[in-house]
């Protein structure tokens, strides 16, 4: 878990281009978008992508179980788990 | 056409400020192949991320010639090749199969820097984004006077930028290129002070296109202070002067 949480967190820094942020400046339980980490839309349509390609899980857009797996580092982990078996 | 020109700025092959294009002018400095780019420290680092070398030319020089008139000023953003590095990233991505990146497909848009710079200096004044082959420069720069003229503006913006094309078109560009960014602040002409005039006519038969970036030309010509320049490409011969 700690390992794969600081992997997502080094695959968004990579994936945004947040020059300015560092994988230990994230807190895997803050949310992602608005408040917290501060990132948009378009963010989460990249996010998604990068995902998709790294762990090979299926993502179904604008579904309320997306934006609940793409709240939080610890969320987004959690899914990624429970996909990959 | 008659304008005056308020604030010139400037960034290719390492000259960057006023100095620096006065001695390339006078012969004294030589432009370098590659262009380092601006920083722009004071963007945001979340909007900053989405600069792409292209934006950063045109933000650099646009917010430097703007200066205080950034979130009111009318904009005229110019280029003849657009973001190519970019737009060529995303059609190499659709011939692989690949999945395209959503930020740099939104962002691939001919005005994309426009509406970038108008988000940071929140600025809703009408913009357009132009392309005129290797006329780019001076078409923009006609179009901008006239836009001045036709809706009374006490200033408008002209915001050029092209970079060297990526490796795989250079066998169709003729043109010397070199990435770089300029912006005009342009001004009605005014009594007691240096203004300019730009006129335009067809092309001599059998014109070629320049080897020169008309911007240089036109760079040249503002920092050099010589009273006339013509400047011909494959379409059409330029005159510019000041008086």
């Amino acid at each position: 878990m700690t390992v794969l949480s600081d992997e997502v967190k080094n695959l968004i820094i990579e994936t945004l281009d947040l020059e300015d942020i560092e994988a230990s400046d994230i807190n895997n339980e803050d949310p992602l978008f608005v408040d917290g980490l501060g990132l948009d839309s378009i963010d989460a349509l990249e996010l998604g992508i990068a995902i998709k390609k790294a762990y090979d899980v299926k993502i179904d857009n604008n579904s309320e179980d997306s934006k609940q797996h793409f709240y939080s580092v610890k969320t987004l982990c959690d899914f990624i788990e429970v996909s990959k078996k | 056409m008659e304008f005056r020109i308020k604030k010139c700025a400037a960034w290719a092959g390492g000259l960057t400020n006023e100095n620096d294009w006065k001695a390339f002018a006078n012969d004294e400095k030589k432009l370098e192949q590659l262009t380092p780019l601006p920083l722009l420290k004071q963007i945001p680092a979340m909007q900053r991320r989405r600069l792409s070398p292209f934006a950063k030319l045109s933000l650099q020089c646009a917010l430097e010639a703007a200066g205080d008139e950034m979130g009111t000023v009318a904009t005229v953003f110019a280029s003849r090749h657009g973001d190519l590095h970019k737009t060529s990233q995303l059609i190499s991505n659709v011939a692989l199969n690949e999945e395209l990146s959503p930020t740099q497909f939104g962002l691939s848009v001919h005005n994309a820097v426009g509406g970038q710079f108008s988000i940071f200096a929140n600025n809703k004044a009408p913009l357009t984004a132009t392309s005129a082959g290797e006329d780019s420069f001076l078409m923009a720069l006609t179009d901008a006077v006239c836009k001045l003229n036709s809706n009374n503006y006490d200033s408008i913006l002209l915001v050029y930028t092209d970079e060297a094309v990526p490796e795989i078109y250079q066998q169709y560009v003729m043109q010397d290129e070199v990435s770089v960014g300029a912006a005009l602040l342009i001004e009605r002409p005014q009594l007691n002070e240096i203004n300019f005039q730009l006129t335009m006519k067809a092309s001599i038969k059998d014109a070629v296109e320049s080897k020169t970036m008309q911007v240089f030309d036109f760079l040249t010509f503002y920092y050099n202070e010589s009273p006339k320049k013509l400047i011909n490409s494959k379409r059409y011969t330029w005159t510019l002067t000041r008086q």
